[in-house]
């Protein structure tokens, strides 16, 4: 019997080198992320330049990422695409491995805007790939009012007109920037304050939708809309008529960011697929196709013109105005939650 | 004999295996996890508390449930107004006229139920089909905004569900006994009086299986509230969802679970106590 498991073991042992032998001959790339985040022809030119074979997986959500990842241990996967405050979590949780910056010769390409984040203070662990900012846009022919912020969201010219995404973080925050408060304020009594005020925008809202809000813009089914940045860009492209209005009170940025698994089995790999999107024409085709800003300044002058207003930011865009929407005491968050229940209850009132 | 005894229990095994891992072992798991703590910053501490079923009564979560049950409670009234004259009079049809019936009412769900749904947004969409009938026959004036309404959401439930009402009192409304009816008109009955006596009697419980098998999913498609509802008509499955989802706190969406699962098996025990119909011993 001892005979028979040792054999067993030793031809377990033979195959899996086999294998090993198999994977440094094609090397490959195992990339996780949401799906449609590059461009097919982006993947095969890769391939195509380096040998490597790009083994694209995808998840839905950041959270069943990270779950897959922590039961992973941190390895199966190369490269990881997901959301800022994932990755915070991740790095916490020791699955991110530090980058080789020696590997990554276009790193100096990157937007400084959209470095040095919470998530990764001294960029240590990530590349940013597309940024997106919550703005909103409005029909001019559908809206008696000139929208300038959040505040006016408020007005009943918007009665029954408005759609927004559905984000509680996102909406409690506009009445938190509406009341002069932080995204990230940890103080329930602030929290319900806002929640409060949210009951008075209630009568505005006709719809909260995560995808596709822009559809509805688009149809004339609602006037205005909060969106995030993808979701503009299609709005955009659809009705160039519609405006788009960076709120005075403050704009909330997210930023979908790169990394590589502390266990990666092809981190080289991972390193030269990362660098590759640093390259300013490659960065152009990626930031065209996925409709979110270019983190990448070196192409910013690649962009063609129809796209350019919508993925680089203003010329007077002021950095110091964003804010980033970061994870929160359990409390603060449970005081979120009531309160968006709240409000979805007065809505459909 | 033992041998037939050993081979039935053999065929069992694979279902009571099916049911302990799949819908017991899940179940106990919510139950547990109801109980625990939430972490910090992710998943769940191993800490026992009762404040997940506190947290319920707080005035909005209430507010919730109610919510649900007034939606499930008006969808299934509308229901039983439209399923069970068409069942009613579906049994009376030629065998031909059935069969027809039968195929007609067949023919929708080879299509997927989310289709259908978003196929109710273009009819309710503004200037969209139904708008613009009603103002060709010059009804309205002006488009009706239905979509992302109250109505909106019941009449997509109401279309969800209205199949399983028809073909419940189909199938008890088929195998009555019409010479009961004529009896009761030979005697002396009104036609309403008959239907009274006999017809409704005799189809009391395709009727009340027929409510079970609406009233209970109606509490629970919460999807089609978020998608005609444009997430404005706010059902416990999805506070359910955002609990799990968005707010990453499974314990509260475990303790609404249960108290949800426990809510609908106390509607049904209570079906079972008013009506005494066998046809729902399956149910529980």
């Amino acid at each position: 019997m001892k005979k028979l498991f040792s054999a067993v073991l030793a031809g377990a042992v033979l195959a899996g080198s086999l294998a090993g032998c198999g994977q440094s001959a094609d090397r490959e790339l195992n990339l996780f992320t949401w799906v449609g985040m590059f461009p097919d022809e982006v993947l095969a030119d890769f391939t195509a330049e380096t040998g490597i074979k790009v083994n694209y997986s995808n998840f839905d959500t950041d959270e069943s990422m990270l779950q897959k990842l922590s039961q992973a241990e941190g390895g199966d996967y190369d490269l990881i695409i997901a959301d800022d405050y994932i990755i915070q979590t991740a790095i916490e949780q020791g699955l991110v491995a530090k980058l080789d910056k020696s590997k990554l010769e276009n790193i100096g390409n990157v937007n400084p805007v959209y470095q040095g984040q919470f998530y990764d203070p001294t960029d240590e662990y990530t590349v940013p790939y597309g940024a997106g900012v919550q703005t909103i846009v409005y029909n001019p022919a559908m809206v008696d009012k000139e929208i300038t912020g959040y505040a006016d969201l408020w007005d009943s010219a918007l009665a029954d007109n408005l759609a927004v995404v559905g984000n509680y973080r996102v909406i409690n925050g506009m009445a938190l920037k509406v009341m002069g408060e932080s995204y990230n304020t940890e103080d329930p009594a602030v929290i319900a304050e806002a929640g409060e005020k949210l009951l008075e925008l209630a009568p505005n809202i006709r719809l909260i939708k995560d995808s596709n809000t822009q559809d509805d813009l688009i149809s004339g089914e609602v006037g205005a809309a909060v969106m995030y940045t993808s979701q503009v860009t299609l709005a955009m492209m659809a009705d160039p008529s519609l405006k788009v209005v960076f709120p005075s009170e403050g704009i909330g940025l997210g930023i979908m960011a790169q990394f590589i698994p502390v266990n990666a089995p092809h981190s080289d790999e991972a390193h030269e697929f990362i660098d590759y999107i640093l390259r300013p024409e490659v960065a152009k085709e990626c930031f065209q196709y996925i409709g979110y800003y270019c983190t990448n300044q070196a192409a910013d002058a690649l962009i063609d013109e129809e796209f350019r207003s919508f993925l680089t930011l203003p010329e007077d865009f002021d950095a110091a105005s964003t804010e980033m929407i970061q994870p929160i005491s359990a409390e603060a968050e449970e005081a979120h939650v009531q309160a968006w229940t709240e409000f979805k209850n007065a809505c459909g009132q | 004999m033992k041998n037939t005894r050993r081979g039935l229990w053999l065929t069992l095994l694979p279902m009571y295996l099916f049911t302990l891992v799949f819908v017991a072992g899940p179940l106990v798991y919510m139950v547990v996890l109801s109980f625990l703590q939430r972490d910090e910053s992710w998943g769940v501490t191993a800490n026992f508390t009762l404040q997940n079923y506190t947290q319920i009564f707080q005035p909005v979560y209430l507010q919730t449930f109610a919510d649900s049950l007034g939606l499930a409670l008006l969808s299934t009234a509308l229901i039983v107004l439209v399923g069970y004259p068409f069942g009613y009079f579906m049994a009376r049809l030629s065998a031909r006229g059935k069969k027809r019936m039968m195929l007609a009412l067949m023919i929708p769900f080879w299509t997927s139920s989310l289709i259908r749904l978003y196929g109710w947004i273009i009819i309710f969409r503004a200037n969209g089909p139904l708008d613009q009938l009603l103002m060709g026959l010059h009804i309205t004036s002006e488009p009706l905004r239905l979509l992302y309404t109250y109505p909106a959401v019941v009449v997509g439930m109401v279309y969800a569900l209205v199949q399983f009402m028809i073909f419940a009192v189909y199938s008890s409304a088929e195998k009555m006994d019409w010479s009961l009816v004529e009896a009761a008109r030979d005697l002396g009955a009104s036609p309403f009086t008959a239907f009274c006596t006999v017809t409704l009697k005799m189809t009391l419980p395709g009727l009340l299986s027929g409510v079970i098998l609406t009233f209970i999913p109606s509490m629970g498609l919460f999807f089609i509230a978020d998608i005609l509802g444009g997430n404005t008509v706010v059902l416990v499955g999805s506070l359910i969802e955002d609990q799990l989802v968005k707010a990453h706190n499974t314990p509260f969406a475990a303790a609404l679970s249960v108290v949800l699962m426990l809510m609908t098996t106390a509607m049904i025990a209570f079906y079972r106590k008013v009506s005494d119909v066998k046809e729902l011993e399956g149910l529980l």
